[in-house]
This record gives structure tokens, sequence and C-alpha cells, in this order.
């Protein structure tokens, strides 16, 4: 399905009253932690006028919900709120309808109070009113919306509804789904990705009880009747490679050409020129992928971690040359992958297992697999020029990113920008700007990830107006706010300069930056206060972060995203980076990849919810993560006067800069 | 070969090889799947049980050094449909995004409040530290444990 169609929504594919009384509210998207069951609940619940406690949300079975275009760029919420609302609203006209019918009274002296309809006296469960009839329909753009005053649970803080679950063990990850007759699977990995299989000597493993190997084209695997066995006859399977280039096409694609800018840099008073420079880091879910398939002559059903359900069931398809619509995706709860799940590696590779094995077959990755066989995020290399009017202002803008592509698209033209290029063309005002995306291929495979080009980008833009501040010797406040026009970024700059008691003298070696993003219409403020101890380590003393997402259906989840994304992203900053060579990844295990722990977590963190209502809803996932690395950058900057353009922000980096 | 386990106050026997990790015992034999993998070398916390009275990484743990062992998993922390109050507080402070590593977090807090039931915020730090979350959630632990701590 195209990108810009959207078929018309059809009430029984997103809302159900079921013979209980309950509501089922179906939506494409998957929960990984962002919360969106719970807030999808909480506006089903207020359209239908019924306890949340009797809605449940369904999401991403692809026996029965929309396609819905799958998990990123934080949009679900955005996305699905006015779907959701409209279908939940028109749902609960035709059941004040048919009460009208039943009672013999005019709808429009009919209302709505927790799950029934009512005449004042009478009441007619919603159940009740479905006589085997359930509602139906397109869906009208125009349908009228509960008035605010009515809405019980949108727009208030509210625990997870997964919650309870996960606090008692009971939530079913995708590991633990358990079907009769399971088998446990294993992958025979190549020396490095792509590898053709030039030879296969089993003998080792054809006396082993109850192991079967399975080829399939060029995956190597095993199954056994459990993990243990699996794990050690998949090493026991002796396999000659063939190694195959791993190369892709390069490309230029040009985001913003302003007339002028070559020009205006000649004629500036002065040019600053800088380059940043970030490594390539992993995804790193602390629960490595996995998948349940099971395939069998008339159809198959795989239950799995994924952003895009829909995409998945194409690939398994297509791997156990099934026809699509025979394959059932079932998402499960999964650990957060933070875009790693666009890819279908374990699933694909279990339904190919379970196919040769003629029974259901788990597939859990091992740690290291994680790390070395899943996609990442590319090294990013940012140029970029000023020239400086003699106002103090700037004059003209180039911009050059170097990466590889961001996203599972790859390099379809129509996204390339909105992806690899995200958040590349600045959000200041008032200057000629040329802003060049260059496409260069490199033999990591690389995946979605929190923010996609994002972070690389305003890392670089937010350090340089830092950088640019300094060189006019003003105020990194004050020199943002003179390139600022849009009001809403404008005011959570404002904002958090004051949370944070911006402009106070801080004690030795201590230092604050701040940094500020717009992250697909959400308006991010941060600022960072850092501390450096003696061997130049940094040290998060705290963190202020104002956001504005517009209205904001459950406000201490939106903190949740937005402190869960500060912290992740201070941990890519000051502690990250994956090591590859010749296509294969050198990082295996934790000790080699540390990520942020409880020692590391800020002394303070505050983040301030300020969504300007009137406004549409806009993501939180992701946007938090953005501003941070720049935050950190001019906060060390202020602390001890080194400048640090490439990341992780190490003690050695420091101390190099400052010597 | 038989294998005997005392797993939240029950007795169970399995029939497993004695080098078989508590992790994979718990999980594919007691169907006790809230105790996770995550990495099979202790890293990481997410497979962390209490066994005499000590956390430790069940993924670490061969079945028969478990066995003369009293072991807490995460199924066990609760009484009845009665939350413990560190599980009500990392309710109520929404102290999870995917709730991945939350068990493990629970089964450090739990071992850290029996030995410590007043413990400082650089004490809660220590005690979690081999617990990784990737969904960054600390700020919300470290107070959703200080809260079940004042209860």
């Amino acid at each position: 399905m195209a990108w810009e169609h959207r078929e018309p929504e059809k009430l029984e594919r997103r809302i159900r009253i079921e013979r209980d009384g309950t509501v089922t509210a179906l939506s494409g998207k998957i929960d990984f932690g962002q919360g969106i069951r719970t807030a999808f609940a909480q506006l089903v619940a207020d359209e239908l006028d019924v306890p949340i406690e009797r809605v449940n949300v369904v999401l991403g079975d692809t026996a029965q919900v929309p396609f819905d275009f799958g998990t990123f760029g934080s949009h679900s919420v955005a996305q699905e709120t006015p779907l959701l609302r409209k279908a939940a609203a028109f749902a609960r006209r035709q059941l004040i309808e048919r009460a009208g019918k039943r009672l013999g009274v005019s709808p429009d002296r009919l209302d709505t109070a927790e799950g029934t309809v009512t005449d004042g006296t009478r009441r007619v469960g919603y159940a009740e009113l479905l006589d085997g009839t359930p509602l139906t329909g397109t869906v009208p753009d125009d349908v009228p919306l509960m008035p605010n005053a009515r809405r019980h649970y949108s727009g208030k803080p509210m625990p997870r509804l997964e919650a309870r679950d996960i606090v008692t063990g009971r939530a079913t990850y995708v590991a633990d789904v358990r079907l009769p007759g399971m088998l446990r699977g294993a992958i025979v990995r190549p020396p490095q990705r792509g590898a053709k299989v030039r030879s296969l000597d089993d003998s080792r493993v054809r006396d082993m009880p109850g192991v079967k190997v399975v080829r399939s084209g060029d995956v190597v695997g095993v199954v056994a009747e459990r993990e243990e066995h699996a794990r050690a006859a998949a090493g026991s399977v002796l396999v000659e490679w063939d190694a195959v280039p791993v190369e892709g096409p390069s490309t230029d694609v040009v985001m913003r050409d302003d007339t002028g800018v070559e020009a205006k840099l000649r004629q500036a008073a002065k040019t600053v020129d800088r380059t940043y420079v970030l490594p390539a880091i992993a995804n790193a879910p602390i629960g490595p992928s996995a998948a349940v398939a099971d395939v069998r002559a008339d159809g198959a059903t795989v239950y799995v971690g994924t952003h895009r359900p829909f995409g998945v069931r194409e690939q398994i398809a297509k791997a156990i040359g099934i026809d699509e619509r025979k394959v059932r995706v079932i998402p499960q709860i999964t650990s957060g992958t933070y875009g790693r799940n666009t890819h279908g590696d374990a699933a694909i590779e279990a339904a190919i297992l379970s196919k040769a094995a003629g029974r259901p077959v788990l597939l859990q990755w091992t740690r290291e697999e994680e790390f070395v066989w899943s996609p990442s995020r590319p090294e990013a290399v940012l140029e970029v020029t000023a020239g400086l009017g003699a106002n103090g202002r700037i004059a003209a803008w180039r911009y050059d990113e170097h990466t590889n592509v961001h996203a599972a698209a790859g390099l379809d033209p129509q996204v390339l920008g909105g992806t690899s290029g995200r958040n590349a063309i600045p959000p200041y005002a008032g200057f000629p700007a040329k802003v060049t995306l260059h496409i260069e291929q490199t033999r990591l495979r690389t995946a979605n990830f929190r923010s996609l080009a994002a972070a690389e980008n305003v890392f670089a833009i937010e350090s340089f107006m830092d950088e640019l501040a300094v060189v006019k010797k003003q105020d990194p406040l004050a020199f943002r706010l003179a390139h600022v026009d849009d009001p809403r970024l404008r005011n959570v700059i404002e904002r958090v300069a004051e949370r944070s008691g911006w402009g106070t003298p801080l004690g030795e070696r201590r230092g604050r930056g701040l940094a500020c993003t717009i992250y697909h219409g959400t308006y991010v403020g941060q600022v960072a206060e850092v501390a450096l101890d003696a061997s130049g380590r940094v040290s998060l003393r705290g963190f202020w972060c104002v956001v504005d997402p517009g209205e904001t259906l459950n406000p201490d989840g939106v903190r949740n995203q937005i402190e869960g994304g500060i912290q992740q992203s201070a941990s890519w900053t000051l502690l990250e980076e994956l090591r590859h060579k010749d296509g294969r990844v050198m990082t295996t295990s934790w000790d080699q990849y540390p990520i942020a722990t409880f020692r590391d977590a800020p002394r303070s963190l505050e983040v301030l919810v300020e969504g300007d209502a009137s406004k549409e809803p806009t993501g939180v996932g992701e946007p938090g993560a953005v501003p941070v690395a720049a935050a950190i950058a001019n906060a060390v900057y202020a602390a001890c006067g080194a400048r640090i353009r490439e990341l992780p922000i190490t003690a050695e980096r420091i101390r190099k800069a400052t010597s | 070969m038989k294998q005997t386990l005392t797993v939240n106050g029950e007795r169970h026997e399995v029939d497993v090889a004695p080098s078989a990790s508590l992790l994979s015992v718990l999980r594919d034999d007691l169907g006790l799947t809230g105790t996770r993998y995550g990495c099979g070398r202790g890293q990481c916390g997410a497979c962390f049980v209490i066994a005499g009275g000590r956390v430790v990484a069940s993924c670490l743990l061969t079945v028969d050094q478990a066995a003369r062992q009293e072991i807490t998993t995460v199924e066990g922390l609760a009484n009845g449909a009665e939350l413990s109050p560190l599980q009500r507080a990392f309710v109520e402070e929404d102290a999870m995004q995917c709730g991945y590593c939350t068990s493990g977090m629970l089964i450090s807090a739990t071992a850290l409040l029996a030995s410590d039931p007043a413990p400082d915020e650089d004490t809660i730090r220590d005690a979690l530290a081999a617990n990784l979350c990737r969904c960054g959630v600390y700020a919300r632990v470290i107070r959703a444990v200080a809260k079940a701590a004042r209860h």
C-alpha cells in the first residue's frame, strides 16, 4: 500500500462491541513500552462512555487490525487519536440510534452513561443493542466528538494497563509463548553478513537425539527439544562459507537550497566551520530478538516483536513460499528495541525452522547474536559552515551530512530526506541555508534507531550554535533566541532556561548546556548540568526538559517517555560506540558495550510537559533523546572549556582537549 | 537425571542434566517465564533470582547448585493477589516502560529492602547497579524503591 493512500475508515476494523459488553479497539500500531495501549484505551473509553476496565486494545494482530503503516517516527498517538476517536464516536451514535428504536424514543433525547444508553430512567447496555448485528459502516469524517468536559480519562495520569502483569512476571513476552510440541531453534551464523553456503557437514550432529539440521538457501539452523541441545548442535554443524561483499549505492539529496548561500558566505564578516563525528551505536535491547513460528500445511501463525506486523507478514510469506494471506502475525509485548524490530529477522528464521521441522519453533537469539547480527545506527560526519554578519547574526548556513541510510526503507527517495536526513534543516530563521544529505554506504547493516538521524544532526547544529555564540561573545541562550521566530520553540527555550537557573553561577568544573529541537511537531528545550572529576569523567548533576507535544492524553506517560529518551541518549553520548570491521560487528557482550547504569542516572531530572492544548497531539517517544548530546557537550564546554565534537564524550577526549 | 528444587516455597522435581542452568529450568520446565533471558553471562540482571537470600544470575547457576537453596523468583513476590509494597510502588510510579528488566529489578530491590529497610539514594543506586535498563527508567525506579521503603 502506498504511503499517501489511505482507505476509508471502516468502523468494524476499529471498534467492536463484544457480547459481554466489553469494547475491543483495534490498531496496527505496537506498544513497546511507549504506553500507547493505555493512551488508546483512555480515548476510546471516553468517546464511547465506558469504564476503561471494559476496553481491550488489540495491537498489530494481522488477522484483526488495520494496516496503519507500522510504528515509527513517534507518530502513533498523533495518527491514531483522530481515527479511534471518530470510530468510537460513530459507534456511540449508532448505539444511541439503536436504543432509540428499542425504547421508542427519539435519539436526541437519549444519552450514554457507563456503557449504557439511557433516557434518564431506563438503561440499555451496549451489548444488548447488538442483537447479533455488529456495528459497521464507513466512519464519517465529521462525526461529532465527546465534549472535553465529559472525558474522564484523557489528559489524566494513569498507570499502564500492562503494569500489573509486568510486576508479577505474568506478562507474556515473545520468548514466553509456549505452544504444544514446541521445539527450540538455533541458527548457524556465517563469518560475515551475506555469506553463501559452500558446503555443509552435519555428520557430528546426526547422532544427537532429537536434533534436526535445517537448510533453506543460505540460512542454516537446527531444531531440538531443548534450548541447550539446539545451541550445542548449532555449534557442531560445520559450514564452509563464501564471503560476498555487501555494498550498496551512494546518493546525494539536496534538502534545502536557498538562493545566495555561497555569495553570503563569501561576503560575511566572519565564517566559522566545524565538523562533528558520531560513531555507530547499537539499539541494544535488553531482551535479544526472539520469535515463535507455527507453520502448518494450511498456514502459519507467528508470534513476534515488530514495528511492522504487515511488513513482517510479507517477509515471512516470501521466505517460506506461502500466500501472505495465510500468514497470521501476532505481536507480543516485547523488550524495547527502539526501531530495531522494523527488521523481522528472528521471525523469518523461526518460520523457516518450523516449516522444516513440521512443529512450532521458538527461536531465541543470544546476546552475541543481538550485537553482531542486528542492524545498528550508522556513523555520521556532519560538516557545517556559517557566515556571521556584522550585526552578530547568522548570515548564511551550509550543512553537509554524511551517513548511511537510517531506515528499513533503504534508499527509497520518497523518505530518504525525512529519515536519514531527519532534522538536518535547522529550526532557526533569518538566513539562507543549503543542506545536503550524502548517503555513503558502509558495510554495517543499518537500522531505524530512536529519532533516526535527528540525534546526529541536532548534536551538530546545537553544538555549532553554541560555538557561534562563543565566537560572537554572546550568551548561548540569547544567541539562539535572536534566531527563533517560532513562538512555541521560543517558549520551551525560555522556560527551560528559567527552570534550570540559567545564568546563575556554578562551582568549579561545573557547567550548564542548552539545546533544543522541533521533532515531528514536538517542541523540546533542554538544559544539562554536568560536573567533571579530576580525570575528566562527566557526571550528570541535573537535567531539565520542557516539552510541548500539543494536546496531552496521559501527562505522566509523556513524562516517562521523555525521561527515558533523555536517559538513553545520555548513555549514547557518554559511553557508547559499536566497533565493526570489514562488515562484521566486533562487539559481542555488555562488558564491551557499557551502557548507563543506575549509578549514571542524573542526580535530578525534571521534565515539564507544557503542551499547547489547542494543537493536535504529537509524538513523545523519540524527541526527548534528540537534543541531549548537544546539551551535554555544551555543558562540558561551559565546565572546562573543552569543545568535544566527537562522541562519545569520554574522559580521555576531555583530557586531550584541555591539555 | 532427577533434580529437586524449591522455588517460591514449592518443591519441584525436574528431569534435566545437572549442568542445565537454573534459568532454563525455571522458564522451560517450571513455566516460570517471569525470569528473563538477557545475556547468559550475568551482565544484565534480567534473570536475577534470590537464592539462599542472595541475588544471583540464574543464567550462571546450574540446577544442581540451585537444588540446595531456597529460590525466589518474581512470581513469588506477591502474596496471592496482593502485590508487595515494591510491586505496588513500581505500578504507582510507572517505573517501567517495556518491562523486560523489571523482574530483575524487583528481585534486587526486594533483597535490598530485606537487608536495609531504609536505604538512602546512593545505596539504592548501588544495589541496583547490576540491573541494566535500556528504556531509561532509572529515576523512576529509584523513586519507587524509596517509596516502598517508607511503607
